[in-house]
């Protein structure tokens, strides 16, 4: 469990002497712009008045104090500072998070065909996938995981409990 | 007092059905398995199984969900005594000492106490939700719409200030909870809001889909993202006959037990991640009032029994502002009451009246489901210790396509697992820029029961805000409320003075 009221490795009132933390600073940045899209489309909805408050009302409220957190955070950044981390260029993605993009890449790309695949036959080619991301190269042992656990997994959701999953153009 | 003996004993009556003494096994042996395998936790394992109780009534649906719940909290110590990898964030405390044991030989007795320490905590507890529910409840029926708001405010402050790195940033979750919340029909004119004229939005954000891609989905990338070979070190399996512990060990661990218990309890009923809490504060507590509290860290059997005696007991106990106050104080629980909502039960003070069967046939159930985890942990501990051995590389995947599975069942909607892969990857990015997503899906669970208190209140005082100030309950919640938020700012001061000083150590990778 951390302590709270200062974050982890934080130097300490440097006054802006040090460099900002980046991850901080997009963070703080990324959540700000949401309390101002929030905001912003509350003010669309009615708003009414405090004794019979609108839809957007709330939604307003959240957004501004949303606002004012991430200027707190910002503050918070500037103010406490701390020394950065050598990072590597943003155009060198890591192996480990071009990992991690391939591994959502082949979930959407089965997502966006679970209906013309079918349950079965998606379950097999996106387990298949995804093993050969995480490095199980050898194919026999790849294929049978992934021809046993399709199978199981047809006979339990589909044939046992009865969910109606897509059947895709094998009719499975 | 004999009325609730009376309708305890109906409980068991209905928790004793065959029906749903099957849930109730189903439900402690996957709350078991979820609780060791490491990476998924009983937040996500009751998610997954939502859409698995739709065919099934409220009572069996939330007996089975229930005991997945306090399952995990079972399973999570073997990995942490095992492994040093603590299968759930409540396991943390028991690697300290549960592991030094197993490296001496003695997981058997480690694993032993826990399920008994577990058993006993989870009994006591049980009384102490048969006697005190009731009460509160009767308590909780002169509250109005300002006591309420005060209340979750109340809870939402307590857990953004004890979970995560920051205040500022849990507080950030919190609100982004609440935001997301408001998608959809505006619970009291019936305005659509955020919708972007989409229909599938109009019913809001399927908090399934968030809590599976929060904590299932985003956690499956963050190990995908580690070196997978770091967590698949020698499992220690201990026999079946190496299990039980000596007279010894049991004197040893009797009074921490009950200490543990009464902590666990006590905690559970404030807002805020209890089972963690708990487990911290017990071993706090066990080394303060050792005579050999230099044993500690090197394999004392108190450090693991008073821990595991607490997380039990705490996690029965937050089943009492669930059931009598209808506001979940952690998101596990926030979980179990958007469970009960799916199963058309709104947990609140008159549950106990509107729904007898449910209420006591739950509690009922959860003692037997102790008595079924004990009866499973210590035979089939060499059995769950080897499902350890399953390579990450092979058991990540799985848990995707389980989750996708289970995503699709809830609406048989695909719709419902793009919004689990964003919230996925969103999960994933929190974990990346250290924002702790357990106040999000609690304030999103909560959102809209907030909404309608706020305005409710301001609706009765005619737009004054003194409401909340004026009602001496309410006022206690927000005096408590500002108590909490001045909390960092005192530890500030006491740090800048010198001093501060923590109890701090990196266990299986996580700093307690």
């Amino acid at each position: 469990m951390n302590e709270k009221g200062s974050e982890p490795g934080v130097q300490g009132g440097h006054g802006g002497g040090s460099a900002l933390n980046r991850d901080e600073v997009i963070g703080g940045i990324l959540i700000f712009c949401f309390g101002v899209v929030t905001a912003y489309f509350s003010l669309r909805i009615p708003l009414g008045t405090f004794r019979a408050a609108g839809s957007g009302l709330f939604p307003l409220g959240l957004g501004i104090l949303l606002m004012g957190l991430s200027i707190v955070l910002l503050i918070k950044a500037y103010v406490q500072g701390r020394p950065v981390i050598e990072k590597k260029p943003l155009s060198e993605v890591p192996r480990s998070v071009k990992q991690v993009i391939l591994f959502m890449g082949a979930i959407a790309l089965a997502t966006l065909l679970f209906k013309q695949l079918g349950y079965p036959l998606m379950w097999f080619l996106l387990l298949f996938a995804l093993l050969r991301i995480l490095g199980v190269r050898r194919w026999a042992l790849n294929l049978s995981l992934c021809f046993l656990t399709a199978t199981g997994a047809y006979f339990l959701f589909v044939l046992w409990l009865q969910i109606p999953l897509p059947k895709g153009w094998i009719g499975l | 007092m004999f009325e609730s003996l009376q309708h305890l004993i109906a409980g068991f009556g209905i928790a004793l059905t065959i029906h749903n003494l099957f849930y109730c096994l189903i439900g402690a042996i996957i709350g078991t398995l979820i609780g060791v395998l490491p990476g998924l936790g009983p937040i996500a394992g009751i998610a997954l199984l939502i859409p698995a109780t739709y065919n099934l009534n409220a009572v069996s649906a939330i007996i089975m969900l229930a005991g997945i719940y306090y399952g995990a909290m079972y399973g999570g110590s073997t990995t942490s005594i095992l492994l040093n990898v603590p299968g759930e964030t409540a396991s943390v405390i028991t690697c300290i000492d549960g592991y030094q044991m197993a490296q001496k030989g003695r997981a058997g007795p480690a694993l032993a106490t826990c399920a008994i320490g577990s058993f006993i905590a989870g009994t006591i507890a049980i009384l102490g939700l048969v006697f005190l529910a009731p009460p509160l409840a009767e308590a909780a029926l002169s509250f109005g719409p300002a006591e309420y708001f005060s209340l979750m405010v109340f809870g939402f402050i307590v857990l953004c200030n004890v979970t995560g790195t920051s205040l500022v940033k849990s507080l950030m979750m919190a609100v982004v909870g609440l935001i997301i919340g408001t998608i959809g029909l505006d619970p009291v004119s019936g305005v659509a809001r955020f919708t972007f004229d989409s229909m599938d939005l109009l019913s809001g954000i399927e908090f399934v889909a968030v809590a599976i891609g929060l904590f299932g989905i985003g956690e499956v990338l963050a190990n995908v993202e580690k070196p997978l070979e770091s967590l698949e070190g020698k499992v220690l399996v201990p026999r079946l006959r190496e299990l039980y512990p000596t007279l010894e060990d049991l004197k040893k661990s009797i009074k921490p037990i009950l200490r543990g218990t009464a902590v666990g309890f006590g905690v559970g009923l404030v807002p805020g991640p209890a089972p963690v809490i708990a487990t911290y504060s017990s071993y706090m507590i066990e080394r303060n009032v050792s005579k050999h509290p230099e044993e500690f860290g090197k394999g004392a059997i108190e450090g693991v029994a008073g821990p595991e005696a607490a997380n039990n007991s705490a996690c029965q106990a937050a089943f009492i502002p669930l059931f009598v106050l209808g506001i979940p104080f952690a998101p596990p629980t926030a979980i179990l009451l958007g469970a009960l909502l799916i199963h058309g039960v709104s947990p609140g003070p008159m549950l106990i009246g509107d729904h007898p069967q449910l209420f006591w046939g739950v509690i009922a159930s959860m003692y037997i489901g102790n008595f079924i985890l004990l009866l499973l942990n210590l035979p089939f501990v060499p059995l769950f210790a080897n499902i350890l051995r399953i390579p990450k590389k092979v058991l990540l995947p799985l848990v995707i396509l389980f989750c996708v599975t289970g995503m699709y069942t809830v609406n048989n909607s695909v719709v419902d697992i793009w919004m689990m892969l964003l919230f996925g990857a969103i999960g994933y990015l929190l974990r990346k820029l250290d924002y702790e997503a357990a106040p999000l899906l609690l304030a999103l669970v909560l959102g809209p029961k907030l909404e309608v208190a706020f305005r409710q209140s301001l609706m009765i005082s005619h737009g004054d805000f003194r409401v909340f100030l004026d009602r001496p309950i309410s006022m206690g919640f927000l005096l408590a409320t500002l108590l909490f938020l001045l909390i960092p700012v005192f530890r500030i001061i006491v740090k800048s003075t010198g001093k501060g000083g923590g109890f701090r150590r990196s266990v299986g990778g996580e700093k307690v």
